[in-house]
């Protein structure tokens, strides 16, 4: 004998009945014990970073994760990007987040920061700014085809970093961006920006 | 945020909606019950370690659903994971007895079945377009993907669901609204 059956109620009845309410307390401690591994890994990080910058100076990076006490941008709500050339030797842009500015590059690495004021001068201080990383790291994350070329997202509770790999005829490598959560962007405008930039013969991979 | 007040709203969250993220994982795992329970397991803990974003999302039921696709996607792409779920009967990971036999069991168990034969992102756009009811476009911002895949990854899934469903031994006919 065929039956009919609206898929949705066919899916409603093979996900099954309501389970038992759980405690969740269980679900709680679980939840407890990673922000403390986050906390633990965060100290290290910071350690190994700040030990980092002091052997090899500027070039090193402090802060790679926007905390949530980080101030959020004044340029948050409005942020845009725009089809103007951003120059960060050696990493061009097609475009141009509007309202800000390159603040640091390196070979291995470029800071954005907005013009407003409202994130540190220290160009290692990565908090409430867009950075472009260029390393030999193969990407993780959730993939994202954009423009016939892949890309990997990868979130975290504060920041989310995209990575792609360079174009053929670029320096082979992995190039990707972390933007924090509080600066108004979006996965798909920073997919956008990402996918604009050219990565020149002078780049060079970073460590990590 | 202080901690506690954190915690409070996260065990308010738990104990009203852990029961659809445990039945949509349910389906996501196609009856894999103890692999939807790590599933959901894991998504609540992300979810807590980035409770501002459950707070600000629009709906903080719609956020934690994206967030356990996203871990199902993820687990997915994980070798072993590939592997268990490859060789997982759904029925017998139902554990149903054949004399508890009843119309929805025989449903659930030949539905379960049939989800397993699609490949995992198939299923997750079943589910995302045919049970939680989204359009096109949510769906494919949440599984990253251009709203043409989703519709192609249906229109498949849709097609093979079809095919598994009517052979002589299922018999059953679905109906897309």
């Amino acid at each position: 004998m065929a039956l009919n059956h609206d898929l949705k109620h066919a899916l409603d009845v093979a996900a099954g009945d309501e389970p038992r309410p759980a405690d969740p307390a269980a679900d709680l401690a679980r939840a407890q014990a990673a922000v403390r591994a986050r906390s633990r890994r965060r100290f290290r990080l910071g350690v190994s970073a700040l030990a980092t910058a002091a052997l090899v100076g500027a070039a090193s990076v402090v802060v790679l994760d926007g905390s949530p006490t980080s101030p959020p941008s004044a340029a948050a709500a409005e942020v845009r990007l725009v089809a103007e050339q951003l120059d960060a030797e050696p990493y061009t842009f097609d475009l141009t987040p509007e309202g800000w500015s390159v603040q640091a590059q390196l070979p291995s690495a470029v800071t954005i920061a907005p013009d407003d004021g409202s994130t540190s001068d220290e160009p290692h201080d990565f908090r409430g700014k867009l950075v472009i990383i260029f390393d030999a790291n193969p990407p993780t994350g959730r993939d994202v085809e954009h423009e016939s070329r892949q890309f990997w997202v990868n979130e975290n509770p504060d920041y989310t970093i995209i990575s792609t790999r360079t174009r053929a005829d670029e320096p082979s490598g992995v190039v990707s961006i972390q933007y924090p959560h509080n600066t108004g962007w979006e996965e798909s405008a920073m997919i956008e920006f990402l996918a604009s930039v050219h990565v020149g013969p002078g780049a060079q991979h970073g460590q990590g | 945020m202080r901690d506690n007040e954190r915690s409070a709203e996260f065990v308010a969250f738990v104990q009203a909606r852990r029961s659809d993220l445990v039945r949509t994982a349910v389906l996501l795992c196609a009856g894999d019950e103890a692999h939807a329970e790590d599933l959901v397991q894991t998504t609540l803990t992300r979810l807590y370690l980035s409770w501002p974003r459950v707070q600000r999302a629009d709906s903080p039921l719609a956020y934690s659903r994206r967030c356990l696709t996203h871990v199902f996607i993820d687990e997915t792409r994980r070798a072993h994971r590939r592997r268990e779920t490859s060789v997982a009967v759904p029925m017998d990971a139902l554990g149903r007895d054949p004399a508890d036999a009843s119309p929805d069991l025989d449903l659930r168990a030949l539905v379960l079945t049939a989800l397993s034969s699609l490949a995992p992102r198939q299923r997750a756009v079943v589910v995302l377009r045919h049970w939680h009811d989204l359009d096109v476009d949510e769906t494919a911002r949440i599984l990253g993907c251009r709203p043409g895949t989703v519709k192609s990854q249906t229109a498949r899934a849709l097609a093979h669901l079809r095919e598994f469903l009517t052979t002589a031994d299922h018999q059953l006919d679905l109906e897309v609204s």
